[in-house]
Order: structure tokens, then sequence, then C-alpha cells
């Protein structure tokens, strides 16, 4: 991630809107030229230091009239993000200094033009001291200062696989730094929703969930303090989200953006069809091989009115969220939600009834692999067990068997009571 | 009563107090102000600072909760090893007792951290002392151990190592408080007037501690918001001004400024620089007459021409910074003191380095280990290095060894680094006063920026003092 050193956003004030520095228009065709050329600066740049690096790269803009400090800065960054340095571990520089230091401080001041009371000439005590340690006085002097961060010595570089690959990822960093500054943000999504979910609450962020009536899920992420100020405390978590969602499908975000104290709000706004591309790989549509096979077993079509979905439904009560593996739906109304429980440990298991037991109310139907361990003696009444594979004909059985109530009253819609901020419920008391 | 049947409890969520187990129309009025209802929850909530605001509230309600809040405990001093406290340092100790919470204003070496030990070491509670640098977050480390015997937890520098005793730095505490908050029962804010800043500020707010002491040589802040203090830490419990101490417990001061030529190559550059940039002012002043430095940084990223003279500033800088003749001064005073340990502050980490370069004296920057620091900041002290050069490091509280003679040589304008730096050289020895040069480029920016330092009270504290008392 970039520092705020080198985030490089605009700001419309007029327009209300947040707008990161992006290499996408026309005019910035150039820059995979240049993107070219930095990379072939640090895939030849073994030994050099950062300094000198850097250096190189700011040169390759010399000439450009339109390119920001900043965005050379970013550069630097994600070039360094992906390279190697020698470190200096075992303080060779720290002995170094020291040795010199002390050598010379016998000799103090070293004066330029010595006289009959300051006899140590700067040259002559330099060069008997390079002679003690046996090296060049020019050697010396290069590694007095190596383990400083400018004059550390590149080893490798695991660069970039293309120019376009690094100027995407700088696309990408810039609308992640402009989020530093986030306050609030709020997601539209469909397929994906339990994904995105699943990342906002690994980067330690509050939801607000809303099922919305074009079947589509808002949720408005934030973090403990929000409700009771304006606070960018929570933006780097936001921006740590960021790739995750990116990675995902069929998604729009805004976010509410303060980019100094006491400014005005200004918006970012974002979707999946904006063409960023995140680096992290694509979501699998499965967690687990046990359910992917269950769904191909199956089928699409209905069996005896019950057609199977895939995660189409949250419950979700406060902070707490249950996001069941799939759901079947009869041709009558019903609606019978399902988790597969695959390998588990007791403390995993013991986890995943606590979260059931908060949405006792809802028609969950539980499907848990046969394991050495023996399961929990307060597993709910509609559980199943599997051996290696869970069959159809084992959940149909249930399906039919079990009398399962009307889920309708029990759906996921909007609150409708007034549009507000409340999170809606998904199972009623 | 109706909610006397239900389970009500109040914990610490991420810097936050949430207290469940009530409906909305249940709530004790007076808890209003401290905290809104979250609906995302839904429960109460309020800022972590509240705690025993809140308690209190709760008891007074007749209210029983199931308090989960606090984590610390009582502490037992393995060894307590303290210097006797002279009046004016126990004078602050009662003052502060009396409270609870409160800052304390106290000069740069009249012993504020003696006092918070003390104050620690009476209050027997989980303590975390949170610090502006790393460097003073390992001295308090150090101080700690030899004072109370009790190997503190580190958190700060890439190590994160909690304990009932813990030193950290503002800039982790902003970070981890959330998750320490209600781990500690006292919090110890040294330098306090860093807290209010926009972000810090959390540190105070996402802690449970009941009681909290603040220090501070200098409180004001230029944008004015030392008045926060109060409320995030406590009132102003001892004020100790400066007059009161100088000459007992500090030494006596002079400043000696020191004007250099650039040479005829720098000052030609230096020109067609200031004309980049002033051509550039002009213009754009000629559109817009409000038109300031602020608004150059932020066209930089949208026109050239701004970049150029951002850049052409910055050279400028440079040259100041770095002149030639600097160097050749810091080796006239270096023969004018040899054999007394001196002090070099710089402008630039570069100048640092290159200052240590050209004399071989040992320089503190940020690259420097916890090891290498306490090296030559004792070398200093037995002698065994006759100069320290730094740049920002030290500004602040940095215990050091006695020196009686600093230069400056270039630096930021700002009021508080000069009463820090000059608190560096503020040291009781003998009858001799300290000295301070200032190394300040003649016909440029320098000059201005050290009157702005001389106006500050430091100096002017400095000029009467000179009259009052003659020198010895």
């Amino acid at each position: 991630m970039l520092t705020r050193a080198e985030m490089l956003v605009y700001y419309d004030f007029a327009g209300g809107r947040v707008l990161p520095d992006r290499l996408t228009q026309p005019t910035h065709g150039h820059y995979r030229h240049y993107a070219a050329r930095m990379l072939e600066i640090y895939h030849g740049g073994a030994g050099r230091t950062r300094q000198e690096l850097h250096r190189a790269v700011a040169a390759v803009f010399a000439a450009e009239t339109d390119c920001p400090q900043r965005r050379i800065a970013a550069f630097m960054k994600l070039l360094d993000d992906v390279s190697t340095y020698e470190r200096d571990r075992r303080g060779r520089a720290v002995r170094l200094r020291q040795q010199v230091f002390r050598l010379a401080a016998r000799h103090h001041p070293l004066v330029r033009h010595p006289d009959r009371l300051f006899e140590s000439s700067e040259a002559t005590i330099k060069a008997r001291i390079a002679s003690r340690l046996g090296r060049s006085w020019h050697e010396i002097d290069r590694d007095l200062f190596a383990d400083v961060i400018e004059f550390h010595r590149l080893l490798r570089f695991d660069g970039y696989a293309s120019p376009a690959a690094l100027l995407s990822r700088y696309n990408v960093a810039q609308v992640q730094a402009s989020l530093y500054d986030a306050s609030r943000m709020t997601i539209w999504a469909r397929d994906d929703f339990k994904t995105i979910l699943r990342y906002a609450k690994l980067a330690r962020l509050m939801h607000t969930i809303t099922r919305l009536e074009d079947g589509r899920y808002r949720i408005r992420l934030d973090g403990p303090t929000s409700i009771m100020r304006q606070t960018r405390r929570y933006g780097v978590n936001m921006a740590r989200f960021l790739p995750a969602l990116i990675a995902c499908r069929d998604w729009q975000m805004h976010a509410l953006l303060q980019p100094r104290l006491g400014s005005r709000l200004l918006a970012l706004e974002l979707s999946s069809g904006d063409g960023l591309t995140s680096h992290l790989p694509p979501q699998d549509a499965f967690d687990s091989q046990v359910e992917q096979a269950f769904a191909q077993r199956w089928g699409d079509a209905p069996r005896e009115g019950w057609t199977l979905m895939r995660e189409d439904e949250i419950l979700h009560r406060g902070q707490k969220t249950f996001l069941p593996d799939f759901v079947f739906q009869h041709e009558d109304g019903r609606r019978v939600l399902m988790e597969i429980v695959g390998f588990w440990t007791p403390e995993y298991l013991a986890a995943k009834l606590q979260t059931l037991r908060e949405f006792a109310d809802s028609p969950i139907l539980l499907a848990v692999a046969a394991s050495i361990a023996a399961p929990p003696s307060d597993l709910p009444p509609n559980t199943l067990f599997y051996k290696t594979a869970l069959r159809w004909q084992d959940v149909l059985e249930r399906l039919k068997e079990q009398p399962w109530s009307d889920g309708s009253d029990k759906s996921d819609g909007s609150d409708g009571s007034d549009g507000s901020d409340q999170p809606a419920h998904s199972t009623g008391r | 009563m109706r909610h006397s049947a239900k389970r009500v409890s109040l914990s610490f969520s991420r810097g936050t107090l949430v207290l469940e187990g009530l409906a909305r129309r249940e709530l004790p009025a007076a808890l209003e102000p401290l905290g809104i209802w979250d609906a995302r929850l839904p429960a109460w909530r309020g800022d972590a600072m509240h705690y025993d605001q809140v308690v209190q509230i709760a008891e007074q309600a007749g209210l029983p909760i199931e308090d989960g809040v606090p984590e610390w405990q009582t502490i037992h001093w393995p060894q307590v090893q303290l210097h006797t406290l002279r009046e004016e340092q126990q004078q602050a100790v009662r003052n502060w007792t009396s409270q609870g919470k409160g800052y304390l204003v106290m000069p740069t070496g009249t012993g504020k951290t003696e006092v918070a030990l003390t104050i620690m070491a009476q209050r027997m509670l989980s303590t975390l002392v949170v610090a502006p640098v790393r460097d003073l977050m390992y001295q308090w480390h150090r101080r700690i151990l030899t004072g109370l015997g009790y190997d503190a937890g580190v958190i700060g520098d890439n190590v994160y190592r909690v304990c009932p005793i813990s030193v950290t730095t503002y800039d982790s505490a902003y970070l981890h408080m959330d998750r320490l908050g209600n781990r500690f029962g006292l919090v110890v804010f040294d330098e306090c007037h860093h807290l209010p800043g926009q972000q810090r500020r959390d540190a105070a707010r996402m802690s449970a501690a009941p009681y909290r002491l603040g220090l501070t040589a200098t409180p004001e802040r230029s944008d004015n918001r030392h008045v926060d203090l109060t409320w995030l830490i406590g009132p102003l419990v001892y004020d100790l001004p400066l007059a009161d101490v100088t000459g007992r417990s500090l030494a006596r001061y002079e400043v000696v400024r020191i004007p250099v030529y650039l040479s005829d190559a720098e000052q030609a550059r230096y020109n067609q620089l200031s004309d980049v940039v002033r051509r550039y002012m002009h213009a754009r002043r000629r559109e817009n007459p409000k038109y300031c430095w602020q608004d150059v940084c932020a066209d930089t990223a949208r026109t050239p021409e701004a970049r150029a003279a951002l850049k052409a500033y910055r050279a400028r800088q440079a040259i100041e910074d770095r002149a030639r003749e600097k160097l050749r001064v810091l080796e006239d005073l270096f023969r004018l003191h040899q054999g007394e340990p001196c002090l070099v502050f710089t402008g630039s980490n570069a100048m640092a380095r290159e200052v240590s370069r050209r004399f071989l004296v040992p320089c503190l920057l940020s690259h420097c280990g916890k090891k290498e620091r306490r090296e030559v900041l004792e070398g200093l002290g037995t002698g065994r290095y006759p100069v320290l050069v730094a740049n920002q490091v030290l500004d602040e509280g940095v215990d050091l060894p006695e020196v009686k003679v600093a230069v400056v040589i270039g630096g930021s304008s700002s009021t508080r680094q000069a009463k820090q730096r000059l608190g560096r050289i503020l040291r009781r020895s003998g009858n001799l006063p300290a000295r301070l040069y200032e190394i300040v480029c003649a016909d440029t920016k320098d000059v201005q920026r050290s009157r702005r330092r001389r106006s500050s009270d430091a100096y002017t504290g400095a000029k009467t003092l000179r009259k009052e008392a003659p020198r010895c």
C-alpha cells in the first residue's frame, strides 16, 4: 500500500467528488513506455543503492511536463514493494562508525588548515584511519552509512509481469490510498455479497446490511466510533479491504471522504465495471469441494419441488451474521437454509453452533461430516451426518420429513419502516 | 423498576464502552452527553474515556451492571529506588494526587520523570507511558527499570510486548489503544502537547483509565488545541514557570548568532532559484491576491510551473542548509570549545551526515538502533566522543549528558523546537553559563527563521536573565 506521502488525488469540490489519479486517459499512452523503462532500471539494478535507483526513476520523467512528484514517488514505492534490499542486518555499518569515530575522537577537531594549536588535519587523520583499518578512505566513506535506508543496495527485484501490470497496480494503489481519508463506505452487491462481507469482517469493519427490493444487498461499512463523529480512523481498514472488493463481481461502491479536517465531505464512486484489476486471485465459486460436488449432484432442476440456490440468503442480527451455503426454495414458497460443515474441530463446531443458536428461529438444516471426534451433545434436531460425500437423497429426505415453517415472515426484506440506518433483521421475535 | 430484572453489561469494545441489556428509552438521562445509541448492535456506545463517569451514573441510577471493562491490576513494584523529590516536585505530586487526573507544566530539566515515577510508585496500578518518539520510549523503559525495578513492556518500534507496565509512542498508542484501552488504570502522557492532534487524541479517548497524568514543558500549541488537554487528560494541576528554576536547577545560557555568507557560486544559484519562486508567486498573485504557499503545494499535482517552483524552493532551502561556509564556522567553534562536549543540531538528515563525515563525529539519526544510540549518548557523557550531531531525534526530553555548548545549523522555525533545543543545554553544572550558537545564512530566509526563533519566550527569558544576573 502507498503511504499518504505518495497519494495523488484530485478534489473536485464543486462536483463534490474525489478522483484518484489514474493513468488510463488517451494522453497517458506514453506511460506504458515509462513503465517499461522503470522496470528495466529495477531489473538491471542489483547492487545499486535505493537512492541511485530512485534518481534513475526520477530521470525517466525529466522531460515529462505532466507528472506530479507524488506520481513518481508512488512508482518508486510500488517498485520497492516488490524488491529485496540488502539491509546490513549484522550491523557492519554500526561497527565501522564506532571504530572510525573512536579513532578520530582524540584528534578532534579535524581541521582544514592545521596550525600549532590544532594540528590534526582532516586529510591526514582520514588517511591514517584508513591505513589502520586496511581499506581505502573512499571505501570507508561509502560504507559508513550503508545502513541508512537510502543507501541500501538492491539484491533482487521480483517485479511486475509487464509495464501494463505496473500501471494497473498503480491505478488500484491510488484508489486504495484515497480511502485513507474515508469515513464511511457503502457497497451494493448481488452474487458476491457473501465474499464482500467476509472480507469486510476480516478488515475489522462494522456493517449495516439492508436487502433492497431489486434483490441486491446494501452493505454500509464503518467502525465503532463512526457513529459518534466523523473519523478517518477506519480509512486504512477500508483501503486494506479494497483489493478483495475489486476481485469480486457485480458491485458498486460509494465512499465518503474528508480530505482535510473540517473540509466538506467528498464522494468516491467505483464499480466492478470500472476496469480496475485486483492482484488477488478471483473468488472461488465454492468454499469447498463437498459443496461443489453436492451442487452438481443436485443439479439445476427442482427435485420434488425443491430448487437449490446458492448463497442467496443472509441472516443477520446486530453484528452477527450467518451466510448459509445453500438455500432450498420450494414451489409453495417455503425456504430452507442448509449449512455444510466439512472437516471440523470441536472448537469450530462449537462456534458454529453458537452462531446457529442466534438464528434458531430460522429453518436451518445442518449437514455435518462424520469425524473421529465425538460430536457435541447439543446438536440441533435438524442435523444430518454424512460420511465421505453428502448424498442428495438424504437431504431431500430431511426436507420432506421436517415440518419446515413458512419462512416468508422471516424473509430478509428491507425494513420498510423508515428507510433509515436501522439494520434489517432477517429473523423476527 | 423495569430494568432491574435484566442483565445489563458494560464492556470495552475497540476503544469504546458498550452498555448492553437496556432499551434505548431505559437509558439513564445522564448518559446522554457521553455517548450515543448504536443501532448497529443495538446498544448504547460511548468513548472509553468516560468509563468512571458511566459507572458513577449507573450507581446513581440504581442500575446494577456487570462491569467487564477493567483489566488493569494492582502492581507490586519489585524495588523502588527513587531520588528524594525537591519541594516543587513534591508539590506537583500532591496537586496531581488530589485530583487523580491532570497535567503538569514543568520546564525541561526539572525532573518531570521523577515526579511521574513517584506517582506511579504510589498509585500501584497497571500503567501505560506514552512518549513522543521511540528514544524517549526506551528512556522511560530504562527509568522504570532503575527507579521501580520493573522490566516494562514495549509497544512500538516494531515490538509489541504488552505488560501491566508498558511504554509506547503516540503513534503506536493511536494505532493500538482500541485494543489496550482497558488494560491500564493509569496513563502517563509525556510531552503531552502532542496529544491533542486530530488523530492522536484517540490515544486518550480510547483509554478507560480513570487516572491520567500529562507532563509537558510547553503546553501551548499554535493551533490552540491545548485547551483540549483539560478533557483529554484533566485540568492543569501544577505550573512551574521557567524563571522559578533557572539558576537553581538549570544553567544560565546565552545565545550567540553567527551570520555566514554564501559563496559566490552558491549565492548566484540561490538568487536564480529565488527568482523562479518569486516570478511564479507574482504571476499567481496577479490572478488571485490571496494565493499562498499552501496553494503552490496543492497545485503541484496540476501544473508543471508549480512543480518547478516547489523544486526551486527546495533546492534553495538545501543551499541554505548545506552552505559550505557553515562547516567552516563549525570548525571554528570546535576549535574554540575544544575539550567541552558539544551538540550540533542540523536542519536535515543529509546535513547531519555531512557534518558527521567531515569531522568524523557520531550522529544520531532515525536509522540508528537502540544500542548505537545508547553507546553514542553515553560516549558523549564519558568524553569518548567530543561532539554529537543530530537532526530531530533529540528535539524532546531525551536524557543527555551535561552539555554546555550547542550549535544550531538551520532548522525549522517553530517556537517549540527552539525551546526544546535550548532545553538540551539547560543543565545544572557549575557556574558557567551555557551557550547556544546559531549559524545562519545572511540575506536569506534563514535569518527570518532565526528571528522568529528568538521571539519565543525561551529566548526572551534568556535576554532578561543576562541583564539581571551578571556572568560569573
